[in-house]
């Protein structure tokens, strides 16, 4: 090498003399970086994905080598995400390859203190047997004279984080088997959306998508910490911004999405009924409501009958409340001349049924999810000059009209002008040439009155006329990659596929009466019958004919509630002996940990499936109570399975993301050692319990025997083919043709369909889920990437984006119209509306189904076909939102005398105590509001954060957020240790002293919220108490979540107790104020 | 390195990016790089008007064996036999006929 030679190969000496002076370009490289080569270059294959985390849906590029996955990294054709991925979808790399995970089936043995190996097939084997015999001997033919064909010995829980095929396995074999106490993550953070949603427009999923956000004009973000939680996704809100609209967060904390708005609004956790009611009324009492919109497609103007009274005439409850049962009668509800199926939460109270006071109250929650309350009787009354007293606007108006400013104030402690900014915001982007969207997550949904925080939203955006439209819309953002799939296709108790509710014991239908029961006289829920019969010969295949029903008795029958969280106490008093765990860890992600930690210790046998010995995994080791002595390994007769689960790379399906967008993952790899897919494992657990029964006699297990079970298989693993059970899924003739529409399924036995909602997924044979038309290529609907259920519209209700006689509202807001030389409608997205339906139908009196509706009716899914302001039914506490305190609260209700909601769920237990409430002697003892979150480095329960060494490093343990001035009254300091204490329990958590946390003054005294991030345990790298561990198990009535977003709490520094000095600090506390059994559980 | 200009010339005279990067010894993805300033894959440089440089499917450039099978014959197959499988199923899709 000459001198010239080896001083160019410098590569200083090329900056200084070249024209690359920078160094940014040709002049950096050197012998040693030109060696170098990407792993994404040198990779064998590309294959495309999505991220497993939030429901946003990113797309992912799985570069693979030697047949090891070797990087991760954004999809830059995605119309959703654009390339993008956040911390967490970023150390997916790590998640999948990562060393710590565990490929290794383990045992633990009743009363044994270790685990020991066992090889895969003698662990399938083992838990087979258990089934089986579990089965058994908890077979109940019977309750009480009525037929449930059932065991509850058997529950399961966990679906959010699988695929849609794999819900959809666990489902159908459980039911077959007679498990009906099957549950996953939605019942835990999203039920409450689906009776909002479902019961206010007739569909219970987010009415528009990611994108459209870009179209609003105003956003208004409430119960989200948008920025943190789904970051990809809100690229979309910063687009808003940059096109200039007014970006406005209102919660407790101020956070990034809070520093990228342009008015933040802190409010007291859990009054955000009283907030949103604040605006509704300032609405209608400035006449501001969008009035052809609302005249025209809600039902503000039907008229509610004589016996309804509102809760101005009650203070604070509705006609029909039952003090002894804490029930609601929802007859009084009813439009004038009509009747109603039954509340949602309560479909096992058909009315004209006498209850068996033997059966639990509850049932359905989530039965509108797409498909509205069945009306009977004659058209509802209306008044078009919506003057009428008891027209549902005049109800809404008297309703709302104590929701002043003032009260805002005093209940939210929101100042009257920062209210009065958002009035104004919303409605000056709100009519024919702007829209409005409203943003939330679970900080609305885990509340004891969740589902009715949505239907303010949903009211307020029907006045505003705001559903329908293009930067319009109610986004529910959800929080697990699948978790809108594993409620379409249940993994819920009290549905089918498709949210056609499970039957009930007590009314002994037959297949009939059960339709008829349910089904709606009008709309295409009416279409019910052929929905629930494809779904039947799905599963039963030629077994199930006309004769028999189409074996709709093999169908286990409910007998009220069997819910999460009455599966907890089912185990605690021993009447459930096996759970499985698939995904889902409630040892510290469900509300009072400690409860589901000794509903396990009482178990005869758990399954865990997960990437790592979660806490739902090693309680029986190292839980908290082992730590206190309230139980001892030694004592514990559960025996426990651990099967490794395999990551999303290395399996194939499909997740559903917040916007019931169904997006399609290739396997890219096999999994390593005795990890396996939930679809593998529900499969051959199917095939070993079925060659088992393959001889058997007994009529219990005919309905295993004769379900369809013949999946193909691939590979050396046997991996059941993913696109054969989402063909099931999608549905087919007689020839076996693949159907592409719900509107071709028949009541006859001639098509099949696991789930008549996503029927058009594998249209023409084709994975509708993995199309990928780059988002370059397509208009802003995008409508070519992937498949959105119904019939892939991305707007729901569009139909509204234009005016009664079908011309956009406006141009600027124009999405789908009427064209009348084609008779038919148009635009951008696929019309949510009968194609060839025009402006000007109107239906004869007699008409039924979807012919009942009218060419002005686009809430095609509701029996009258509008949006509904004031809900008949299908809603367990309630016709209308109305504010009542957080079960446990510091403060009194001013709104109304009535404190708490009066239907809310409680399960009183030595281990569930209940705070006293407002001014009750007792609840100065817990003066604090705690609210519960995420943060963006940690996912939901931590089983795929907290072993990520990546996501560790960036959150490495538990910690409280608190204002400077609460640090000063209780003595905390930033860094250090504080200890919060509930009536449940007690924990630690390291300090973070933040001006984020706002005092707020309400009630004319300052009040301190303490932030509590949840996502941590003992097990893993990053470690900490559950914030769990404080919150207590009351529920909505409706959905049966949770209330962890707002509870009552102390805060002191230092470290908890160890031992069994923790429980007794908890003691003390509940000593201190007055704490008895009764405590809580008044009306 | 080539400058624009040279992959610019190549493409006029009708080469696509992978030919005029095999004629000027580079990957495909650099010479799209070095033509438009943007990376073939879309990465996380590509905002708002840029974006419109990038071609359709320009991604193929730098990652060439991409997998993303939509079709599966043997499914197909499969569900042909269960319907057929299906009498009740035959029968009563031939009443309705």
């Amino acid at each position: 090498m000459g001198f010239r030679e080896w001083i160019g190969s410098w590569p200083v000496y090329r900056q200084l003399t070249g024209t690359d002076r920078a160094g940014k370009a040709a002049a950096a490289r050197s012998a040693a970086s030109r060696a170098l080569s990407a792993r994404t270059r040198t990779a064998d294959k590309v294959v495309k994905s999505i991220c497993p985390y939030c429901a946003v849906g990113c797309a992912q590029n799985v570069f693979v080598k030697d047949d090891k996955v070797v990087h991760v990294e954004g999809d830059p054709d995605s119309p959703v995400s654009r390339g993008r991925l956040c911390p967490k979808g970023a150390a997916t790399l790590q998640l999948t390859t990562g060393s710590g995970r565990r490929t290794g089936v383990l045992y633990r043995a009743p009363k044994a203190t270790e685990w020991q190996e066992i090889d895969l097939d003698t662990a399938m084997a083992m838990v087979t047997e258990r089934v089986i015999e579990t089965r058994r001997r908890t077979w109940e033919a019977e309750l009480d004279g009525s037929r449930t064909n059932r065991t509850m010995g058997i529950a399961s829980l966990g679906g959010a984080t699988l695929d849609n095929e794999e819900n959809y396995l666990i489902k159908k074999l459980l039911t077959a088997l007679g498990v009906v106490q099957v549950e996953n993550q939605a019942r835990v953070c999203h039920s409450s959306t689906v009776i909002g949603l479902g019961t206010s427009f007739g569909r219970g999923g987010a009415t528009t998508f990611m994108q459209d956000l870009q179209h609003s004009d105003c956003i208004v973000i409430e119960g989200s910490n948008f920025a943190e939680c789904h970051p990809v996704g809100f690229q979309w809100v910063m687009e808003a911004k940059a096109r200039g609209a007014k970006v406005i967060h209102v919660d407790p904390r101020f956070t990034r999405t809070s520093a990228m708005a342009d008015l933040h609004v802190p409010l007291r956790a859990g009054t955000d009924i009283a907030f949103l009611g604040g605006i509704i009324n300032h609405v209608l009492q400035t006449e501001s409501y969008f009035r052809d919109y609302v005249l025209d497609y809600t039902n503000a103007a039907t008229i509610v009958g004589e016996e309804f009274q509102d809760t101005e005439d009650l203070d604070g409850l509705f006609s029909g409340f039952d003090q002894d049962t804490r029930h609601y009668a929802f007859d009084s509800w009813s439009y004038e001349g009509t009747t109603v199926a039954p509340a949602s939460g309560q479909r096992d109270r058909t009315p004209g049924r006498r209850i068996d006071s033997d059966f639990a109250e509850t049932g359905v929650g989530e039965g509108q999810g797409s498909g509205g309350v069945a009306l009977g009787g004659d058209r509802p009354h209306r008044d078009e000059t919506l003057r009428h007293p008891r027209c549902v606007l005049q109800i809404l108006k008297r309703h709302f009209s104590r929701y002043t400013p003032e009260m805002v104030r005093d209940v939210c402690g929101i100042p009257r002008e920062t209210f009065e900014e958002v009035c104004a915001d919303l409605v000056a982007n709100s009519g024919p040439e702007r829209t409005s969207e409203f943003v939330y997550a679970v900080g609305w949904t885990q509340h004891t009155t969740g589902s009715q925080f949505i239907r303010a939203a949903s009211v307020l955006q029907l006045l505003l006329g705001n559903i329908g439209r293009p930067g319009g819309g109610i986004q529910a953002l959800r929080g697990h990659a699948s978790i809108q799939g594993s409620s379409d296709i249940p993994t819920l108790f009290n549905l089918l596929p498709g949210y056609i509710p499970m039957p009930y014991a007590h009314h002994g239908q037959d297949l009939r009466e059960f339709v008829e029961a349910d089904a709606a006289k009008k709309g295409f829920w009416a279409e019910m019958e052929s929905y629930v019969v494809s779904l039947l010969k799905a599963w039963w295949g030629p077994a199930a004919t006309p004769e028999n029903q189409f074996c709709f008795d093999y169908l286990p029958r409910l007998t009220g509630s069997h819910a999460h969280y009455d599966t907890v106490l089912e185990q605690i008093a021993g009447r459930c002996k096996g759970y499985f765990l698939m995904g889902e860890n409630p040892a510290v992600g469900s509300a009072n940990a400690k409860m589901q930690r000794l509903g396990m210790a009482n178990l005869e046998w758990l399954v865990v499936r997960d990437f790592n010995l979660t806490e739902s995994a090693t309680w029986w080791r190292d839980g908290p109570e082992i730590e206190t002595g309230e139980l001892r390994t030694e004592d514990i007769d559960t025996e426990v399975f651990f099967f490794p689960a395999a990551a999303h790379t290395e399996k194939a399906g499909s997740f559903t993301n917040t916007n019931r967008m169904l997006q399609w993952h290739h396997e890219a790899v096999e999994p390593s050692g005795d990890c396996r897919s939930d679809l593998w494992f529900m499969y051959h657990l199917g095939v070993r319990i079925r060659e088992q029964l393959a001889d058997s006699t007994d009529e219990i297990d005919r309905p295993v025997r004769e379900l369809t079970w013949d999946y193909p298989t691939q590979g050396e693993n046997r991996e059941p083919v993913a696109e054969a059970v989402l063909a099931e899924i999608n549905g087919w003739n007689h020839d076996g043709d693949p159907l592409s529409s719900y509107t071709q399924l028949r009541p006859d036995g001639s098509t099949a369909c696991g789930c008549w909602i996503y029927c058009g997924v594998y249209a023409e044979g084709v994975n509708q889920a993995a199309r990928r038309k780059p988002a370059t290529e397509q208009d802003w609907i995008a409508s070519e990437w992937a498949w959105a259920w119904p019939a892939n519209r991305r707007i729901l209700y569009n139909r509204a984006s234009a005016r009664p006689d079908g011309t956009p509202w406006s141009e600027r807001k124009k999405l789908v119209w009427w064209d009348a030389e084609a008779g038919c409608w148009t635009g951008y997205d696929t019309p949510d509306f009968e194609a060839d339906k025009s402006p000007d139908y109107r239906p004869d009196p007699e008409a039924t189904g979807v012919a009942a509706l009218s060419g002005v009716d686009p809430f095609i899914m509701q029996a009258d076909g509008k949006g509904w302001l004031f809900v008949p039914a299908g809603i367990s506490d309630g016709p209308l939102p109305a504010h009542y305190e957080p079960q446990d609260s510091p403060f009194p209700n001013i709104l109304y005398r009535q404190q708490r909601n009066p239907a809310r769920l409680l399960y009183p237990h030595e281990h569930n105590r209940y705070q006293p409430a407002g001014t009750t002697n007792g609840s100065q003892v817990y003066p604090f509001v705690v609210t519960t979150y995420r943060l963006t480095e940690h996912f939901t329960a931590g089983g795929m954060s907290r072993w990520t060494p990546y996501l560790a490093e960036l959150q490495p343990e538990a910690f409280c957020e608190v204002s400077p001035e609460l640090a000063v009254t209780q003595g905390l300091r930033n860094g250090e240790w504080a200890t919060i204490i509930t009536p449940r329990n007690a924990i630690e958590a390291r300090v973070l002293v933040t001006d984020r946390m706002t005092p707020l003054r309400v009630h004319g005294r300052i009040v301190e919220q303490i932030g509590l991030p949840y996502h941590w345990g003992p097990n893993g790298l990053s470690t900490g108490d559950a914030a769990n561990e404080l919150s207590s198990i009351s529920l909505d009535p409706s959905a049966h979540i949770q209330e962890v977003k707002a509870f009552g709490a102390d805060i002191r520094p230092g470290r908890r107790p160890r031992g069994p000095a923790l429980p007794e600090l908890v003691r003390s506390y509940q000593l201190l104020a007055g704490i008895t059994s009764e405590t809580g559980t008044e009306v | 390195m080539p400058s624009a200009a040279t992959v610019t010339r190549l493409l006029g005279q009708g080469l696509d990016y992978v030919a005029a990067a095999k004629r000027l010894g580079i990957s495909p993805g650099t010479a799209y790089l070095i033509r438009t300033g943007v990376p073939a894959d879309g990465g996380d440089t590509v905002a708002g008007a840029r974006r419109e440089l990038l071609l359709s499917h320009s991604q193929l450039l730098v990652q060439p064996n991409s997998h993303n099978p939509t079709e599966h014959a043997e499914v197909m197959a499969w569900l042909r036999d269960r319907a057929l499988g299906d009498p009740q199923m035959q029968a009563a899709a031939w009443e309705t006929r």
